[in-house]
């Protein structure tokens, strides 16, 4: 109780000695995930990383003379809707908070979120300037609804030398990737028996990104998991793409019971050939090859391999909304936070250092951004990237997959079950 | 009583206001009672009757978390539809084979009921009544189960009950045999006994996140102590919380190490009040440890037995913070328990109503747990 | 006497290897805290299982001090569960001293009413409750954190049956005395609560200090957070490979404080759990 006290007079003397300075700033909240960089400072072109990029852009717009003050909430993955639902519905919205494309239905659909469609030229924003599937990342029933920050895309993070000690590097040095589900058996037999190593690492047991490893795969043969009505789950091309990756297991070229952090050490360590994770890591990665003491030295990225008829890799989009009661109740605040969200857009090339794909074509287009590191190792999986369709439940239909392909992959539950429960399921969510 | 007889001879001067004195003496007692039981009362009521009630009533909608949130008429009044979708599937069939093996272990619990009975520890009302809600509930319900072309309309609703019965089940036999055993052990005193019972009961005072944070690592395969100990004798690590049959018991390990202490303790307080005397009497007819064990220990401390046990089922039915934070109520939702469904219910599919139901029928199992404990506490009370 | 004796000491050199398994999680954190991060991502097994912290770091906890919220977090923590424990030990011994000694009526009425609760569990009303500090806009505050938890009427059964205990002829002789119902109250029944009241503080603190589920919901700036979902939050985090000593450095904050009030205070609050678990 004490304390309390002591903070409200501590608080009242910081307003009266700011009010006596005449400075009056706008604080505006931040809620975002991607995980806490302490040391982010405000040099953007030094940091390195998710976290502390977008902390550095964050941190140097509120220390410039603009008025505006950015306070963050970091949160960690895992829980990161949950908290935002949960700050929403309990009137503690954050002015300006990310979200996924996959995700901007639900926010949409019942109007928590702004329409910016009106106010983006007006703080700078060129729309036009934006790639068109950008433009319909944000879109919500053709009004726009956010500020987008990247398209990422699962890509195949390569160990080099595992695969040359298997033969399986070109004269150029780039890696020979399958180009079907038997040549990708062949070539992880090759990697064990050269190098007694796991032919890839991923994380199949706890993020889902297992799921997004087989929407890929359904993908690449036109399949879908659902339409706008129908849960189309147990298909054949579902079971294929399962029995793709089963296969790996079962022949132990794989562990499918690692998580993310395990897998990602797997690979670091020189365990296993290749990692299936997002663009998010590239610069990450990079930085870790670099290192001495990382058994990772061969470092290289490629485009998701085309395992079946159409290339396809799953995707998704990072991107910024406001809450749509902030225009109404507090102006001042919404032209700060629109401020904000073009001064992020400003800041797209440091970004998309992280490994993430641009959205803006003259991003896209400039040198700077084509000669980032790996940069050009999958140039054109900004060309086969893919997504579910937009819908209200996805976060319910993501967790359903998730767990009747852990159940697969971990617990020796039958395809047939698994499919079967999986489609009734999604079925269940989409009525 | 001479304050309040200079009260009233000051106020007979004023015949109306003695009235009232005298009525105020009379009521005296129940306004002070209600004086010092008002700041309770009230947040009793506004912080658990109310909310209760209103969680009934929210049950009985559909309600959209962020919806109704921006729109308070966004919510539709279902009945008791939420409940339906609980409890109930379509093609819904009654079959003697269903869960036929659990059903008979149920079942075979009328024996030593009756059993009881004869040796007149229970009263024969209260097994009538123990009885028929066994055959109902063995004999009858659990029969229920959706046909061929029928399924639940809540596919993961049973199995989630059914994961958090487990954990129960796994975690209340530990913490109270290991606590019991310990206390036995330790009820004596010495330095070194007043040491040990300083490390057993450590672990209680941690935080929940703390436990989950260093039983995690514990547990990884990659990093864990377990797998780094196997490593040392070329074994291969042991994939706990990915794997379905381990996953389960890696959180009650992390349970039973985590909240042991507070029944060692218990048990302890219970074996001091058993009369040295006792004790004294048998060693001089002879009686040896185990036979100590078995006709003084043992039945001296039946009561805080049942006490121990109605706490630890209460508290680990709440379970979240283990299966949440360690496995994720994972692999394949075998971890996966009431209240963790209950958060992601609510919180991450803003099914507010939906979730309200489950909050509900949590409350009405552990009702009916601590009910059945009462009733046998009072049976053997008598 | 020396079959005896042999079986003592060989029952305190099986207690003695329980006693020290019992204790490895903790001093594998501990020691964990103590190591450099970068050797913790390559191994966490480096000297006697990574039991010894050599090479030995300070580092993890000074960063811990100088960037991060933890010890705000624990600030947190410890405001709401000695706030929440004052106040449930003054709501409970009112209430209960009331239900054991005043003959008000109804109160054969409200007192089982009010034991009835005992069977709501939180997880059964934290929605209903959501939504209710939702509407006052009362979220990510002490008060949201700790009000909801007063309600709980174990304390005022535990205090009511200790209350009854006490034999009814020391109020008496008070009573001749002139004193009055208060007086009673402060000066003689609340010192002869003591051991009484040690317990239910005991295990209000725990409780708060554990409590998980309420501040996941209710706490919802990062500020507000308590040390629990504090830990929670860094504990779940992608970064955890490359931090792992500063995770467990802050686990060790969370718990050292609490650990010492432990090691201090300890013969009153098993005492205090005795007493109430006895009853």
């Amino acid at each position: 109780m004490k304390l309390k006290l002591i903070r409200i007079i501590s608080s009242l003397l910081i307003t009266a000695l700011l009010g006596s300075v005449g400075l009056s700033q706008t604080e505006i909240t931040l809620a975002r995930f991607l995980g806490d960089c302490e040391q982010a400072g405000t040099n953007i072109q030094e940091a390195v990383g998710e976290a502390c990029i977008i902390q550095s852009i964050i941190n140097n717009f509120s220390e410039q003379d603009n008025g505006i003050t950015v306070n963050t909430l970091p949160t960690d993955w895992g829980n990161y809707y949950d908290q935002i639902k949960a700050m929403y519905a309990g009137g503690n919205a954050p002015e300006v908070h990310m979200i996924h494309k996959s995700r901007l239905p639900e926010f949409a659909s019942i109007g928590v979120i702004t329409d910016l469609t009106e106010d983006l030229a007006e703080i700078g924003v060129d729309v036009s300037d934006w790639t068109d599937s950008a433009i319909e990342a944000i879109t919500y029933n053709d009004r726009i609804y956010a500020v987008p920050m990247d398209s990422h895309a699962n890509l195949w993070h390569v160990n080099l030398d595992l695969l040359a000690q298997a033969g399986l590097v070109n004269d150029d040095g780039t890696p020979i990737l399958p180009s079907s589900p038997e040549e990708m058996l062949e070539q992880a037999k090759l990697v064990r028996e050269a190098t007694g190593k796991d032919y890839l690492a991923a994380d199949f047991s706890q993020f889902p990104i297992g799921v997004r490893l087989v929407l890929s795969l359904v993908w690449q043969q036109n399949g879908e998991v659902f339409t706008a009505d129908k849960a189309t789950v147990n298909t054949p091309e579902v079971r294929l793409a399962v029995e793709t990756i089963t296969n790996l297991f079962d022949a132990g070229y794989a562990d499918p019971n690692l998580n993310y952090a395990d897998s990602q050490q797997a690979f670091l360590d020189g365990e296993a050939a290749v990692l299936i994770n997002g663009t998010w890591v590239v610069d990450f990665y990079d930085a870790q090859a670099k290192d001495p003491n990382v058994a990772l030295t061969n470092y290289y990225v490629s485009d998701f391999p085309t395992l079946f008829d159409t290339p396809a890799t799953w995707a998704d989009s990072h991107m910024w909304a406001i809450p749509s009661n902030l225009k109404r109740d507090d102006p001042e605040k919404y032209q700060a936070a629109l401020k904000l969200l073009a001064w992020i857009n400003d800041n797209n090339l440091d970004w998309a250092r992280t490994g993430h794909m641009s959205v803006r074509r003259s991003v896209l287009a400039s040198e700077a951004y084509n000669n980032l590191p790996h940069r050009s190792e999958y140039a054109n999986t900004t060309n086969i990237v893919r997504d579910v369709l937009p819908t209200v439940k996805y976060g319910a239909i993501q967790d359903v997959l998730n767990r009747e392909l852990q159940a697969i992959w971990l617990t020796g539950k039958s395809i047939d079950d698994a499919l079967t429960d999986a489609e009734n399921a999604v079925q269940d969510l989409l009525r | 009583m001479q304050s309040q007889s200079t009260q009233s001879n000051r106020s007979s001067h004023f015949s109306s206001q003695s009235w009232r004195q005298n009525l105020w003496l009379k009521n005296r007692d129940s306004f002070e009672g209600y004086l010092f039981i008002a700041p309770f009362l009230f947040v009793y009521i506004i912080f658990l009757i109310y909310p209760f009630f209103k969680g009934i009533w929210i049950s009985l909608h559909e309600w959209n978390l962020l919806a109704v949130a921006f729109n308070p008429d966004a919510k539709e009044f279902i009945g008791l539809q939420n409940y339906r979708d609980m409890l109930w599937g379509r093609g819904m069939t009654w079959g003697l084979d269903n869960l036929l093996g659990w059903r008979l272990l149920g079942l075979a619990m009328l024996a030593p009921i009756w059993w009881s009975v004869q040796r007149g520890a229970l009263r024969s009302k209260a097994a009538i009544w123990l009885s028929l809600s066994i055959v109902l509930l063995f004999g009858v319900i659990l029969g229920i189960h959706p046909g061929d072309d029928g399924r639940w309309y809540d596919r993961r609703f049973w199995s989630i009950v059914w994961n958090t019965l487990a954990f129960v089940l796994l975690t209340v036999p530990l913490v109270t045999s290991i606590g019991l055993g310990l206390a036995i052990a330790l009820n004596r005193q010495s330095p070194i006994m007043a040491l040990f019972r300083t490390i057993f009961f450590l672990s209680q005072v941690l935080s929940v996140t703390v436990v989950t944070l260093i039983w995690q690592m514990i547990f990884s395969p990659s990093q864990g102590i377990i797998s780094n100990l196997l490593q040392v004798f070329g074994l291969e690590p042991i994939t706990w919380i990915t794997n379905e049959r381990l996953a389960m018991p890696a959180i009650v390990i992390a349970t039973v190490w985590w909240s042991m202490g507070f029944a060692m303790v218990v048990f302890l307080a219970g074996l001091q009040e058993i009369p040295t005397e006792r004790y004294e009497a048998a060693r001089l007819d002879g009686a040896g440890p185990w036979s100590l064990l078995r006709h003084i220990t043992l039945p001296g401390i039946r009561r805080t037995t049942t006490l121990v046990v109605i706490l630890q089922i209460i508290l680990h039915f709440q379970v979240f913070g283990q299966s949440h934070l360690i496995t994720r109520g994972g692999p394949n939702d075998s971890t996966q328990v009431l209240v963790r469904y209950i958060y992601q219910t609510a919180f991450r599919d803003s099914e507010l109503g939906y979730a309200s139901g489950l909050a509900v029928l949590l409350f009405v199992i552990m009702l009916i747990f601590s009910v059945i404990q009462l009733r046998l506490n009072r049976e053997e009370g008598v | 006497m020396v079959g005896n004796k042999r079986l003592y000491w060989l029952m305190i050199a099986g207690l003695s290897i329980f006693a020290f398994l019992w204790l490895v999680p903790i001093l594998w954190m501990f020691s964990m805290s103590l190591q450099p991060n970068n050797l913790l991502a390559r191994t966490t097994s480096n000297t006697a299982l990574g039991l010894i912290p050599i090479p030995f770091t300070f580092e993890n906890f000074v960063r811990l001090f100088t960037l991060g919220l933890t010890p705000r977090w624990f600030l947190n923590s410890m405001v709401v569960a000695i706030g929440m424990t004052l106040l449930v030990l003054i709501l409970s011994s009112l209430a209960g001293y009331a239900f054991a000694r005043i003959p008000f009526k109804g109160r054969k009425i409200i007192y089982p009413l009010v034991l009835a609760g005992l069977v709501i569990p939180e997880q059964a009303v934290f929605i209903p409750l959501y939504t209710m500090f939702a509407d006052w806009n009362l979220h990510s505050s002490y008060s949201a954190l700790i009000a909801p938890r007063l309600a709980v009427p174990i304390g005022v059964f535990l205090m009511t049956q200790f209350f009854r205990g006490i034999p009814v002829y020391i109020e008496e002789a008070a009573e001749l005395d002139g004193a009055n119902r208060w007086t009673i109250f402060t000066r003689i029944m609340l010192p002869l609560s003591l051991p009484a009241m040690t317990t239910l503080g005991i295990l209000t603190f725990l409780y708060a200090w554990n409590d998980y589920l309420w501040p996941l919901v209710s706490a919802q700036s990062k500020e507000m957070f308590t040390i629990t979902v504090g830990l929670a939050s860094i504990q779940s985090n992608f970064a955890q490979s490359e931090g792992l000593g500063r995770v467990m450095a802050s686990g060790v904050i969370a718990s050292l404080p609490v650990v010492i009030i432990f090691l201090i205070f300890q013969r009153y609050i098993v005492r205090g759990i005795a007493l109430g678990g006895g009853k």
